[in-house]
């Protein structure tokens, strides 16, 4: 079996326990320790209630997905005990806070050949004595942990100095709590060693979400607005544009409906400046007549499409990526559009730049489709990437006074035409959703209609040829092409790292789609004529991305690894997936 | 943004919002009037056509969307208000109007309605209330009166149709006007004032359609309406007292600018984070440095 050079943590507990925030302190103070994190948060759509887990990946190496296998568990509630025993690893252990905990018989089987370590601590108790909340059980569970894998405590206490700093009455009791749980003793419990050592450049680096990678982003874009209503899994970029926007000075404003939400943004991009919006599927199905619109008008738009498992309103707060058919096929009529995939905290942050500027170039529709692994996982990276320029393709002044109406929708090779702001020119012209001739006059000659039918769908191939072939990460020959694109890529390229080590015989390499539509295909078809084992990999049950590459190929994926239980792609499955393939 | 420099030293005319496109209403369309009149107001309140953002939904009203100057968007049935507020909002120095009828603004896009009085978005708003449905060839729409037999209510319409004012009253608007199409000289001093308010203005213009409302034509309209200039003690700032007013929709109809709040704060004024802020939207997309933001993870 592929031995995963990793430690793996689970905060299980209710939700509105605290699961997360606790889950993100140890995270930070394992990173301040020196060690590269991978955050995975599963919990259900309650406010209070049911159980949540807040998964710590910790490795020497930089890491961005999770194993499925647990070595420790903290438990703050009955429910979450019994809901995750089962996922210990063989001599896993757990620390819980129940004072009376009944087994079944069949946990007992399992805990005993399994060899796993439970340890119980009056976590609540303690809190209450020293004079604390009892929510501050959490530390003592915290410090536990920290005793546990045996790291100084510094790192962890000033992180938690930190977060109560707007609280300064709650410090102490809070630091008490922490100083009892590190040194509680943990009878029965072996003292983890970690196997791979800190490294100083860790201490320094960044840890958030996909969703503040994308708002930075935005941010970064000289996105102006941002119009939203909130759906899981993208409120948390609607929150965050609200937390800083006194110092980006961004309108952020929370609207009644999708529908409104995208009409706005389409009025402040025709106006002329940079609007975002972000919803989930079922957000996104109520736009789509306006994503139509903007491919008639030919007016910029920029969605992010955050997936969570449908039909309807399906998993809210689990992952899939089931929606690229809906982004590719989104809003009647036929009309160019570009569609790009996140995958990792680099894409988070910079395909949204370039989505505005192909947004404005080509004066189409862009949908960004991420996952709610992306959007709510917490990763771990050292900086930011260089942005890239912004590129707005307006007419330049000097042609203000030259322009005529009639440039706005006029035949040009590439299909895209001038555009211009309102107030910049006298040649005022219509943006119509009728068809329409140059200067936005309605029409309904056959003619003048197939012009500008072609003229739009021009855009689309100009477009495809401007767009960049998928990668190819990893070694050039290979004994077996994975070929995938969002989250996916995090997982397999985890794996990917360990295997192409340890069997340098048997190399695997992944092709990834970040620009899925219109689709690139001649590395794809390259692999092909060379007979190149390939295996598809998707977080659905379509095989969405397969479906779209045989369209314009004509090629079948035979292989298949498709996963759609609402959980992301996790590196033990994948591992076992290519150890029965490859043998 | 560098804007447009054409009426720098000369006053607008009439005649910079001509186009060549042939209006295609039918005869004695109300529309003919209504367009006229928000042309005269623009000339009146001396705003060039490059900085005028004229919005239109899509119905009989829509299809003069090409056939006057200025910057047009001619978007999608229901949805012109939530365009027009996202527009606004980008540019306060482009003076947005928008257009609806009624059966797209009290039916299938109402909820737009509600979040544009809400918000006090800075647009003008007219509604051309023709009591139908004309584009789709007469259909019901939430205005028209129950028991009338129109296309597809064969029996008379069984629903009872929405009391416009009452319904934008309750949503403690800041500027309420109604006019009547065959009026143009009271239409352009409306939307002159309406055009000057700070704020969202919704104008009710009570349109007749000669093609499916016969109950209520020119004339049924003219008989009816009374400027509540003309109504002795009447005060435009005391919104009971407005939607009183507004009520009567059978025997004297109170036109003219029934509410007006003097303390209307429009929706970029509401903005915290913006209140320092002089410049637009539109101005200031630029790289903006992330460093800082990234810092606050580490």
């Amino acid at each position: 079996m592929l031995e995963f050079q990793r430690l793996v943590i689970k905060i299980a507990g209710e939700s509105g326990q605290g699961v997360n925030s606790i889950g993100e302190m140890v995270a930070k103070a394992l990173k301040r320790s020196g060690f590269c994190t991978f955050g995975y948060r599963e919990y259900p759509s309650l406010i209070q209630g049911g159980h949540a887990f807040h998964q710590i990946d910790i490795a020497d190496i930089p890491i961005h997905s999770s194993a499925k296998q647990t070595d420790l568990l903290i438990c703050l509630s009955r429910v979450s005990f019994h809901a995750y025993l089962p996922t210990l690893k063989n001599g896993g252990q757990v620390i819980h806070m129940l004072e009376q905990l009944e087994l079944s018989n069949q946990e007992k089987k399992l805990i005993s050949d399994q060899q796993i370590k439970i340890v119980y601590i009056p976590a609540q108790n303690i809190a209450r004595q020293i004079g604390g909340k009892s929510i501050m059980a959490n530390v003592v569970m915290i410090a536990a942990l920290w005793q546990l894998i045996g790291l100084p405590i510094d790192p962890l206490e000033s992180v938690l100095r930190a977060e109560f700093a707007s609280k300064p009455k709650v410090i102490e009791p809070n630091i008490a709590c922490l100083k009892k749980g590190y040194t509680y003793k943990l009878e029965g419990l072996n003292p983890v060693l970690i196997k791979f050592k800190p490294q100083n450049k860790h201490k320094n680096d960044g840890l958030l979400s996909g969703n503040h990678l994308i708002a930075q982003g935005a941010v970064s874009a000289g996105v102006r607005a941002y119009f939203a209503y909130p759906m899981t899994p993208s409120s948390s970029i609607l929150s965050y544009m609200a937390d800083i926007y006194h110092q980006t000075q961004m309108l952020v404003k929370q609207v009644d409906d999708e529908i409104t939400v995208v009409q706005m943004a389409i009025g402040a991009m025709f106006m002329g400046t940079r609007a975002l919006v972000a919803t989930s599927g079922g957000g996104f199905d109520l736009m789509t007549e306006s994503v139509s619109l903007a491919g008639m008008t030919e007016t910029p738009f920029v969605c992010i499409l955050a997936q969570r498992p449908g039909p309807s309103t399906g998993l809210p707060t689990w992952t899939s990526a089931s929606d690229l058919n809906l982004a590719v096929y989104a809003g009647h009529g036929e009309f160019p559009r570009c569609v790009i995939a996140l995958s990792d905290p680099q894409s988070a942050y910079l395909a949204i730049q370039n989505a505005f500027n192909i947004a404005e170039k080509y004066q189409i529709p862009v949908v960004v489709l991420t996952e709610k692994q992306i959007a709510e996982s917490l990763f771990q990276i050292e900086s930011l990437p260089q942005s890239p320029k912004i590129k707005r393709h307006l007419v330049s002044e000097d042609k203000f006074f030259s322009l005529v109406a009639a440039d706005r929708y006029k035949h040009t090779k590439t299909g895209i035409s001038p555009r211009w702001l309102p107030g910049q020119s006298d040649a005022t012209f219509v943006a119509n959703s009728d068809e329409h001739s140059a200067d936005g006059t309605v029409t309904e000659d056959a003619q003048i209609s197939l012009q500008m039918y072609t003229k739009r769908l021009n855009k689309q191939i100009t477009l495809h040829n401007d767009l960049p072939e998928p990668v190819l990460i990893g070694p050039n020959t290979a004994i077996l092409t994975l070929v995938g694109w969002g989250s996916v890529k995090n997982t397999v390229c985890d794996v990917m790292n360990l295997w192409n080590t340890k069997f340098p015989m048997k190399c695997i390499n992944y092709l990834h789609y970040e620009y899925v539509y219109p689709v690139r295909t001649k590395k794809l078809t390259d692999l092909v004529k060379r007979k190149q084992p390939i295996c598809l990999i998707e977080n659905n049950a379509f095989g969405q991305l397969g479906a779209l590459l045989t369209q314009e190929t004509g090629c079948h994926f035979e292989d298949k690894l498709l996963k759609f239980d609402g959980r992301p792609f996790f590196i033990d499955e994948v591992g076992e997936f290519l150890e029965k393939k490859i043998k | 943004m560098n804007t447009c420099d054409c009426h720098h030293k000369t006053d607008v005319r009439f005649s910079d919002y001509y186009s060549e496109n042939i209006l295609t209403w039918c005869t004695n369309c109300g529309n003919y009037g209504i367009q006229a009149a928000i042309k005269r107001a623009l000339v009146a309140e001396n705003i060039p056509p490059c900085r005028t953002l004229l919005c239109f939904d899509v119905g009989c009203h829509g299809n003069g969307a090409d056939k006057i100057g200025g910057y047009r968007f001619h978007g999608i049935h229901g949805r012109v208000l939530a365009f027009a507020c996202g527009a606004s909002v980008a540019n306060r120095k482009i003076k947005v109007i928008a257009f609806g009828g009624d059966g797209g603004t009290l039916g299938e896009g109402i909820n737009h309605l509600v979040s544009a009085i809400r918000g006090n978005y800075d647009i003008t708003f007219v509604l051309h209330n023709n009591l139908n449905y004309g584009l789709t060839t007469g259909q019901a729409s939430a205005t028209t009166k129950s028991g009338i037999k129109m296309n597809s209510s064969p029996d008379g319409v069984t629903s009872d149709p929405i009391h416009v004012m009452n319904f934008v009253f309750s949503l403690n608007p800041s500027f309420v006007a109604r006019t009547f199409s065959g009026d143009v000289k009271h239409m352009s001093g409306i939307f002159q004032e309406s055009i000057k308010h700070n704020g969202f203005s919704f104008i009710e213009v009570l349109q007749s359609c000669p093609s499916y409302n016969h109950m209520t034509p020119h004339q049924w309209y003219q008989s009816r309406v009374k400027d509540v200039t003309q109504m002795s003690g009447y005060n435009f700032r005391d919104i009971k007292a407005a939607r009183q007013a507004a009520e009567d929709l059978e025997v004297q109809i109170a036109i003219g600018v029934l509410y007006q709040n003097s303390k209307s704060v429009p929706f970029m004024q509401r903005q915290a984070n913006r209140l320092k802020v002089s410049g637009d939207l539109v101005d200031e997309v630029k790289v903006f440095p992330t460093e800082k933001l990234f810092d606050t993870f580490r």
